[in-house]
């Protein structure tokens, strides 16, 4: 069977724990890579942001800032199709969440000291989205539609997007930008959710999740 | 017959609640012999009889029609016990009473519940089974209740199931004799019953040694503890996820003499054990994968009397046991952390009660505490100091609103999907909000912290998402828990334990992998509370969080309460991935 048609195959049913890790088209090409290496997705997620955490701080030209986003996307990319030590999958999922994050911030902090505020409202934003991916699942029964994940680019898609951002000098308002347009899109798509598709099979009703 | 008035009088105070409908059909077994032979449903109860009070339970509950199955020889006993209330059926042991309940599945359109006829509970117990949203679901009570059939759940769900013939490895829970099937499993139970008939008519020969062994084990578990286990279990909270008991193996060699009347417990707990025919319908339903979801019985009173000596000390405890009491102290989550538990419940389910006696619905308490959390926020954003103060009471106001919401849902059973995904959402949003209220606030007073909010939000997020990765994962381990055909009695953790005492009986301890010893001395610690509530603040729950906020904002500067998060956040992140590392590698 071909790789497309694998995949074909896995779609109807897609892994719960690769669905939290909101990889967009490109990474999801990409993993085609890391399914060839013989080494566990957590790792190779550790390396992608790697030199965004070792070079925090310092003043990178934007050719070199571009470097790192390549090396980010890539090795992040690849670590999406790796299927490694299988009981260690969960692992890769907060470390992706982290370095999207991270290199939201490290973008911010290489434009200038107001962009901050930028980076923290475009995160807050994807928190939503993030946190919307468990709390739908669990409470409703029905995971946030996949086109959602499509529209918002997936982290792959937004890290370039900020990158571009960065090179045309707009990070700030193209933050603030960013933050509003998916905002908005995340909630609307949330309300339609619980609205118009409504509920499948209930969840228990003695809610014992753990304190959070 | 006196407390069913208490405690319908007690529910009906509760503003709003609807008394639970759509039970279409309940089947009572009055089929447990009690010490006299007779069946234990017959006990005396006040004027009438413990199955008469039931079936009187079930009517008030709104169940459109109750079947009550009796041995021949008592079937007319039975029928002029419950009087025109319930129609009583002659059924001449287990197989038939399986083919009945089969018979009843298949007719019936409504949701099914199964119950034992000498069950001495709670109404309200049971009306959180009669619940529209339950789903196919048990009464569930703590692992430490005796004679009772045990289960193992997961992730709020029942993974393995005891019955007479079957053993259950890593208990977690009990099976309190109640099981309801919702209309979509009708069909499923139906046929997990005809097959349990057919293989009950002639018992293979493991569920023979089964039953064999289960009589020797309760007894050497009735010599070590003579004390009776009444009353609500001890822990309020249903058990860990990963409780890590050994199976239900009490040491057979212990062959202490029993008083006479544990004896006479013991010999009236054997007979009638393979009469258990719900026990025995929730293993066939776990066993051919429905989803059974465990529904604890928490702090309410329940006892299931095998004689009329049992009968007396149940009347007496039932007589001044204060149900609203029982009710508000189950509504608080036993999984909350020290803040929250020792901080806030103890007063915050006064308010709930309050609340519910107002006719506030938990949605509304959601609303109202997300409106506190906006304006604490906005206290933080001025950056004085009178901001800071005033912000840090609205946040911790805001949180007592969010541990009422809940609290009042689980009071008054008025359980919402939307509800609580909008709680969970207003949760991550008032925390993110003060955040930013605090960045805006501390830079109009010229110091520049957003970085710091950055990386805070950014820590909180990443703790969170690995926790749920590694729950999401762990939900998939649990649906490919391989389920054995009805015929084997052991499932597959007592199997493989069966297996480590039978092939290596000295050296299993040490065969176990690193990572396996390594959480089970962790576990150990577990025996003193003082390590459990330090494990749990460790973890850095929200009270704690929102605690840390409020403490650090008003006494000093947002730089200091982002410093402390991180700080403390960064432990907890550290100290949850070395936990999860090793569960995975176990």
């Amino acid at each position: 069977m071909s790789s497309a048609a694998a995949h074909a195959a896995r779609a109807p049913v897609p892994d719960p724990v690769i669905v939290l890790r909101d990889d967009g088209p490109i990474a999801r090409a990409l993993g085609r890579i890391g399914a060839a290496l013989p080494v566990p997705a957590a790792v190779i997620a550790i390396l992608a942001a790697a030199p965004v955490l070792i070079f925090a701080g310092s003043d990178l030209s934007n050719l070199a800032a571009g470097l790192v986003l390549v090396w980010v996307v890539v090795v992040g990319g690849a670590s999406s199709g790796a299927r490694r030590w299988p009981r260690m999958l969960w692992a890769a999922t907060p470390l992706m969440r982290l370095t999207e994050y991270a290199t939201l911030i490290w973008i911010a902090a290489l434009d200038s000291e107001v962009a901050d505020p930028a980076a923290y409202a475009l995160i807050a934003a994807l928190t939503f989205r993030h946190y919307d991916l468990v709390y739908r699942l669990r409470h409703s029964g029905v995971p946030p539609a996949p086109w959602i994940n499509t529209l918002s680019l997936g982290w792959d898609g937004r890290l370039i997007l900020a990158c571009l951002l960065l090179v045309l000098g707009l990070v700030p308002a193209g933050m603030y930008a960013m933050a509003a347009i998916l905002g908005v899109a995340f909630v609307a798509e949330a309300v339609y959710g619980w609205v118009v598709v409504g509920r499948a099979e209930p969840a228990p009703i003695d809610d014992q999740e753990g304190d959070e | 017959l006196s407390d069913i008035s208490t405690v319908r009088d007690s529910a009906s105070v509760i503003a709003g609640t609807p008394m639970a409908g759509g039970i279409g059909m309940a089947v009572v077994l009055a089929t447990a012999p009690a010490d006299d032979g007779r069946p234990a449903a017959l006990l005396p109860w006040g004027a009438g009889t413990v199955v008469r009070r039931l079936v009187g339970q079930l009517e008030a509950l709104g169940v459109e029609r109750t079947l009550v199955l009796a041995r021949p020889v008592f079937q007319q006993a039975v029928q002029d016990a419950v009087g025109p209330a319930a129609r009583v059926d002659a059924s001449a042991g287990p197989c038939d009473d399986l083919r009945a309940i089969a018979a009843v599945a298949r007719e019936t359109a409504g949701t099914l519940l199964v119950l034992y006829g000498e069950l001495l509970t709670h109404a309200e117990a049971l009306r959180r089974l009669a619940w529209p949203s339950a789903g196919t679901a048990i009464l569930a009570g703590g692992n430490r209740r005796k004679l009772v059939f045990r289960v193992r759940t997961r992730a709020g769900e029942v993974v393995s199931a005891a019955s007479p013939y079957h053993r259950v490895g890593r208990p977690n829970a009990t099976f309190l004799g109640v099981l309801r099937v919702k209309p979509a499993d009708l069909e499923k139970v139906a046929g997990a019953a005809d097959q349990l008939a057919k293989l009950a008519a002639d018992p293979p020969e493991a569920w023979r040694a089964e039953l064999a062994r289960k009589a020797e084990s309760w007894r050497a578990g009735a010599a070590q503890t003579a004390d009776d286990d009444d009353g609500g279990d001890d822990v309020g909270a249903p058990p860990g996820a990963d409780d890590d008991l050994e199976e239900d193996n009490q040491p057979a060699e212990i062959a202490e003499v029993l008083s006479e009347a544990d004896e006479l417990r013991l010999r009236t707990r054997v007979a009638g054990a393979p009469d258990d025919v719900a026990a025995m319908l929730v293993l066939g339903l776990v066993r051919t994968g429905v989803r059974v979801v465990p529904v604890y019985l928490r702090r309410l009173f329940w006892r299931r009397p095998l004689s009329a000596g049992t009968i007396e000390q149940a009347a007496r405890r039932l007589a001044d046991f204060d149900v609203d009491r029982a009710l508000l102290d189950s509504s608080v989550k036993g999984t909350d952390g020290f803040f929250t538990t020792f901080f806030v419940s103890p007063y915050s389910k006064h308010i709930a009660r309050w609340a519910a006696h107002r006719g506030l619905t938990p949605n509304q308490v959601t609303t109202f505490a997300m409106l506190l959390g906006t304006l604490a926020a906005a206290g933080f954003a001025t950056g004085e100091r009178w901001g800071l103060i005033a912000g840090a009471l609205l946040l911790q106001m805001s949180f007592t609103a969010d541990c009422v919401d809940g609290q009042l849902a689980r009071y008054t059973g008025q359980f919402s999907r939307t509800g609580a995904w909008l709680d969970a959402v207003f949760d991550r949003a008032k925390e993110y909000l003060a955040f930013a209220g605090l960045a805006i606030g501390s830079a109009r007073m010229g110091d520049d912290v957003w970085l710091f909010a950055c990386a805070a939000i950014t820590l909180q997020t990443v703790r969170h998402t690995a926790g749920f990765s590694f729950m999401v994962a762990g939900g998939q381990v649990t649906r490919a828990t391989r389920q054995p055909p009805l015929e084997h009695s052991l499932d597959e953790a007592a199997a493989a334990g069966e297996a480590r005492t039978a092939g290596q009986p000295v050296a299993s301890a040490d065969r176990r992998p690193l990572a396996a010893q390594v959480l089970r001395s962790w576990k150990l610690l577990d025996r003193r509370p003082a390590i459990v509530w330090l494990k749990r603040m460790a973890a850095f729950p929200i009270g704690e969080r929102f605690a840390v906020i409020s403490i650090t904002a008003a006494l000093f500067t947002p730089r200091v309460t982002f410093i402390a998060l991180l700080g403390w956040g960064g432990f907890a992140l550290v100290y949850g991935e070395a936990g999860r590392v090793l569960r995975s590698a176990r």
